[in-house]
């Protein structure tokens, strides 16, 4: 479905377009998005998973899909605009998959699914296509085949992923090229290759900067410095189809930052915690015993998550991975609670009004 | 600079373009540049350069430049 055929998203989609404008082209408490991860099984072991899923962390755990249609409603009614659908590798388990998006009423929301690619055939991107998908995204490490495969532990996985971006656009969705980019690869030849074709193919380059969380955790020597981030806007400038959330998207002269997403964009667990991110392993809620909106204002009630930070707070800030998440045995499963690692003074009093 | 400059402004700087690609009536979605951020972004530019506040339906039936001249005359732009 065009997203041009979904008037709800545009409605949503305008009101975020006049807060940032209003808001001096910063993010600031206005809700963006729901990452799922509905289910953390996966097929490939990339090194830096941020879910632990090689490691066979909760991979049985799913969302029923009546919690996913109470999520969605709460979403809508929020503002939310769009949903990114994530693992583990959710084209593993197909059939959960497809029920999810009918439980979500993919009509109401920019719907994007993230994957590794290697499952997704022409028929299985028509079927998502059907389902109300606007976009997929794919996971690539390099346009060198055997460091790609080498990295995600499995052979063939390159090919897979490169066909699979083809299918996705042959079936009329979004292709979008996914690259994590961390200081040892953020100038390298590698990243150079992968924007210049994700742009002869006239596919949308999705930036996530290296984090040390899940398997890379305590790995901080993997993110980006400030040369690597002036580097990332001049290439933002040149090729004009990257994106990064971090980053504004309508500024079309490709330089303004909107501001860090934690709690904009909140991360859902297969066990219904929700997270400020998919990379900052904070707990502000579970969907099973709090409204989002009440979650959405918890979170806000802290001030590292209310005040504009211009850098991914995961990604960039070095001072604030050491001082929040650094504590060991942190992961998606095991979140660390706001009020124990925060000071008193960064944070106001938040009573959750209804428990479920 | 007349309406139906500020019109074409609008294209050219949202999408990066050369003014020729906008005599063959562009569509959305038929440049990479105007996707759905390009789309959002080019409704956000024409709001501001002629003052107005477009309705949703409008933006959902905006598919075209040529499309857009139409829209535009409902909320009395003289184009």
């Amino acid at each position: 479905m065009a997203i041009l055929n979904k008037p709800r998203v545009f409605e949503k989609f305008k009101q975020f377009h006049d807060y940032v404008k209003k808001n001096n082209g910063e993010i600031g408490t206005k809700q963006r998005g729901i990452d799922l991860n509905l289910n953390n099984a996966c097929n490939l072991r990339c090194k830096h998973c941020f879910t632990n899923s090689p490691i066979g962390d909760h991979v049985k755990d799913i969302l029923p899909p009546d919690k996913i249609a109470d999520i969605a409603n709460q979403a809508d009614e929020l503002g939310i605009f769009e949903w990114d659908l994530q693992g583990g590798e959710l084209l593993l388990r197909p059939d959960k998959l497809f029920e999810c998006l009918e439980a979500i009423k993919t009509e109401r929301f920019y719907m994007y699914v993230t994957t590794n690619g290697y499952y997704l055939d022409e028929k299985i991107a028509k079927k998502l296509a059907d389902l109300g998908v606007n976009r997929v995204s794919v996971s690539i490490d390099s346009m060198n085949e055997e460091e790609h495969d080498k990295f995600r532990g499995r052979k063939g996985s390159w090919k897979r992923a490169i066909k699979a971006l083809e299918h996705v656009q042959n079936a009329g969705m979004s292709p979008y090229l996914n690259i994590t980019v961390g200081h040892y690869n953020a100038q390298s030849e590698d990243i150079k290759q992968l924007l210049e074709y994700s742009k002869n193919k006239k596919y949308t380059t999705l930036v996530n900067v290296a984090t040390p969380a899940g398997m890379w955790a305590k790995m901080s020597e993997i993110m980006v410095d400030e040369k690597d981030k002036a580097y990332l806007i001049k290439m933002r400038k040149k090729y004009k189809n990257i994106l990064r959330n971090l980053w504004n998207p309508f500024d079309r002269d490709y330089e303004k930052v909107l501001g860090c997403n934690t709690v904009n964009r909140m991360y859902i667990t297969p066990i219904g915690d929700v997270l400020v991110c998919p990379y900052v392993h904070i707990k502000i809620g579970n969907v099973y015993k709090q409204s989002l909106k009440e979650i959405s204002e918890y979170g806000f009630s802290f001030k590292k998550f209310r005040e504009n930070s211009s850098s991914c707070l995961a990604g960039e800030d070095k001072d604030f991975v050491k001082k929040y998440m650094s504590k060991e045995g942190t992961s998606i499963f095991n979140p660390a609670d706001p009020k124990e690692i925060f000071p008193k003074d960064h944070f106001k009093e938040f009573k959750f009004s209804e428990q479920k | 600079m007349d309406n139906k400059e500020k019109y074409k402004n609008a294209f050219i700087e949202t999408f990066s373009i050369e003014a020729s690609v906008l005599d063959k009536n562009l569509e959305y979605n038929t440049i990479p540049e105007w996707d759905s951020i390009g789309h959002m972004t080019l409704i956000g530019s024409l709001e501001e350069a002629f003052g107005i506040s477009m309705e949703t339906d409008d933006i959902i039936d905006f598919s075209s430049y040529n499309k857009g001249l139409e829209i535009l005359k409902k909320y009395k732009v003289d184009i």
